[in-house]
């Protein structure tokens, strides 16, 4: 508990001054986490449900000896949030199998690609032969832009450069690297109201069987984060989260969403545009963000 | 007439709806306190389409928050502009991955189709395949690129464009710039530097319609280190509510030049504020 105080040691300093939790402090208590959840991009409905949640929690549990009530109730909300991410202990990434194939889908210009290149490096660098897969065929360059991170950080690159047929591609690339121990493949970017772009990341799903499909995604995007998520998962199963751009301010509450929804892991985090700017993802640093702590 | 009360049920189901759209908070505040001043006292009929005047009177209040901020035409003003100058620079900026060099290649097309010719400056010489992709769109579109390796100083690679387009007499220079963080002091600096260098007449500041909250932030560190002229919201096609838009509007005091609304070079549509607030309204 000690270090948690420490972490919420901001938020707690603002509510500091009552000494015990009446209803209406309790009403304001929760006015203000609504507000602060609102700002970091929570949606309403989980805004709600988490405060009233942790009040109802307060009211039923008698806080341990020694915790004031206004502390525990935010103890409670870190824990609701920290149980959505699927826990305190940080979700890693395993290739269980050879070649482990990984799929990366995402929204237009989330960071897919540079995200295959820091998850490369991050492989290579604990022993894993890693090979680079291009399929996009839509924006201009794709093939250059991982053709040129592959040669950066060493790693071998396939990719059709005036390319038309992704699913092709995907399935040639896989086949070129079958006895690599990871392959990444990356895909073009794509939105809930793109069917036919939709259709297609099925399609190179059914082509090449990934076993672990991450869904990237910008921290800075709003409630579309979620809605996103929802749309993707009606065409293929999302096993597992990178949030990027976290150099920014955006506190994630978007993303929070959006793993809510898919119940999928988040492993990364992309905090800069090199390919080094990449961290293993850690629920509580993540949640104490979320609170603006 | 609608009384204070009456405005305050408005405005506070209205506020849920801004917010949930993603108009970041305080700007939700500032607005929803403004219409409430230009909401009490409104006339409305006791019996028969009561909603249809209440909604009327919100969109009508809601257009009048920014009212400042007019809608600009940029083909106008640009053509008009170049009745007195050439080239009309025109420079892109904004945080990564927002759609600055798409469409910049979606407006150089615009621009050709009208009979103009245009040059583009390759100015990201950082991220891997910034200039191929700029290259690309060029051969497709059939615009010239003035590029220089990665790694050059930016400012130089689109200071080169700019005499480029003077000796030959080209009507417009599009000077695309790397995408970078509010939160990176050094890159803000370097955009400055570029601004400098090549005194833009239009510096269009490009985003993401997806945006949350962070939109505030990025208004406020990138109007303190540049000059921002008007700006575009891309990926419109995904979120036409998006309420970063009005964020973006309301801080900024800028006008929308146009809509990105999908990945072809015709996908982009003139801003306008009235179609806007109404589907942030819808
Ligand atoms: N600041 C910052 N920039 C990032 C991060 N991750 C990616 N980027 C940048 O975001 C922009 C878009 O990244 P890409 O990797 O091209 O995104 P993408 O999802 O592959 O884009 P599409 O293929 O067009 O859909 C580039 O400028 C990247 O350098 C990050 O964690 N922080
Ligand atoms: N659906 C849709 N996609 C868009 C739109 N505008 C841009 N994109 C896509 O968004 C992705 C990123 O676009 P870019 O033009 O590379 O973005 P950028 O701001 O230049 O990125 P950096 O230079 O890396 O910072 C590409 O896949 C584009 O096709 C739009 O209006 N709608
Ligand atoms: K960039
Ligand atoms: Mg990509
Ligand atoms: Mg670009």
């Amino acid at each position: 508990m000690k270090a948690l105080t420490e972490i919420f040691g901001k938020l707690l300093e603002k509510i500091r001054g009552v000494d015990y939790i009446d209803e209406a402090t309790l009403q304001e208590l929760s006015r203000e986490i609504q507000r602060t959840l609102l700002k970091a991009d929570v949606p309403l409905d989980l805004v709600k449900s988490f405060t009233e949640n942790a009040v109802k929690r307060i009211k039923e549990e008698k806080p341990p000896a020694g915790i004031p009530p206004r502390e525990y109730l935010i103890y409670v909300l870190y824990e609701e949030l920290v149980k959505l991410l699927g826990g305190e202990q940080p979700a890693e990434f395993k290739p269980t199998k050879k070649p482990y194939i990984v799929l990366l889908l995402g929204v237009e210009g989330s960071g897919k690609t540079t995200t295959a290149a820091k998850l490369a490096k991050y492989l290579a660098k604990r022993g894993y032969k890693v090979g680079l897969v291009e399929t996009d065929t839509i924006r201009p360059a794709a093939f250059d832009q991982l053709r040129q991170l592959a040669e950066k950080i060493g790693v071998p690159f396939y990719g059709e450069r005036d390319g038309k047929d992704a699913v092709e591609i995907a399935k040639r690339g896989v086949q070129n690297f079958k006895n690599m121990d990871v392959i990444i493949v990356d895909t073009a970017g794509r939105h809930r109201n793109e069917e036919a772009l939709l259709k297609e990341v099925r399609a190179i799903y059914d082509a090449v069987s990934p076993d672990e499909v991450v869904l990237v995604i910008d921290a800075t995007v709003g409630k579309m984060a979620a809605a996103q998520a929802e749309a993707f998962m009606k065409y293929l199963p999302i096993h597992s989260v990178i949030i990027t751009k976290m150099d920014s301010t955006a506190r994630g509450g978007g993303a929070l969403a959006a793993v809510a929804k898919t119940g999928a892991k988040v492993k990364f985090i992309g905090v800069g545009e090199d390919v080094d700017e990449f961290e293993q993802f850690s629920p509580r640093k993540f949640v104490a963000r979320v609170l603006g702590m | 007439t609608l009384s204070e009360k009456d405005v305050d049920a408005l405005t506070s189901d209205l506020y849920i709806d801004l917010v949930e759209s993603d108009v970041a908070v305080e700007v939700a505040d500032a607005v929803v306190e403004e219409l409430r001043k230009r909401l009490v006292g409104i006339k409305v009929p006791r019996f028969g389409d009561k909603n249809a005047v209440i909604k009327k009177a919100v969109f009508e209040a809601l257009m009048g928050v920014i009212d400042d901020v007019p809608d600009v035409d940029f083909y106008q003003d640009s053509k008009r502009l170049l009745n007195e100058t050439r080239p009309v620079v025109v420079m892109f900026l904004g945080p990564n991955g927002y759609g600055k060099t798409t469409t910049l290649a979606k407006l150089a097309f615009n621009l050709q189709e009208m009979g103009f010719r245009v040059v583009a400056a390759a100015a990201d010489t950082f991220r891997a395949g910034a200039r191929e992709q700029l290259e690309e769109h060029g051969k497709r579109v059939g615009f010239k690129v003035i590029s220089g390796p990665y790694g050059a100083d930016p400012a130089s690679v689109a200071y080169d464009a700019l005499q480029h387009a003077k000796a030959r007499g080209y009507h417009f220079v599009l000077i695309d710039t790397a995408g970078r963080m509010h939160t990176d002091a050094n890159l803000m600096e370097e955009l400055r530097k570029i601004q400098r260098v090549t005194e833009p007449h239009y510096s269009i500041f490009v985003f993401d319609a997806q945006l949350g909250n962070e939109a505030l932030e990025i208004a406020k560190y990138y109007s303190k280190y540049v000059k921002i002229d008007g700006m575009i919201a891309t990926k419109v096609d995904a979120y036409p509510k998006g309420g970063s838009i009005l964020t973006f509007i309301y801080v900024l005091k800028r006008p929308v030049y146009f809509l990105g609304v999908g990945q072809t070079y015709r996908d982009l549509v003139k801003f306008s504020k009235q179609e806007y607030i109404g589907q942030l309204l819808a």
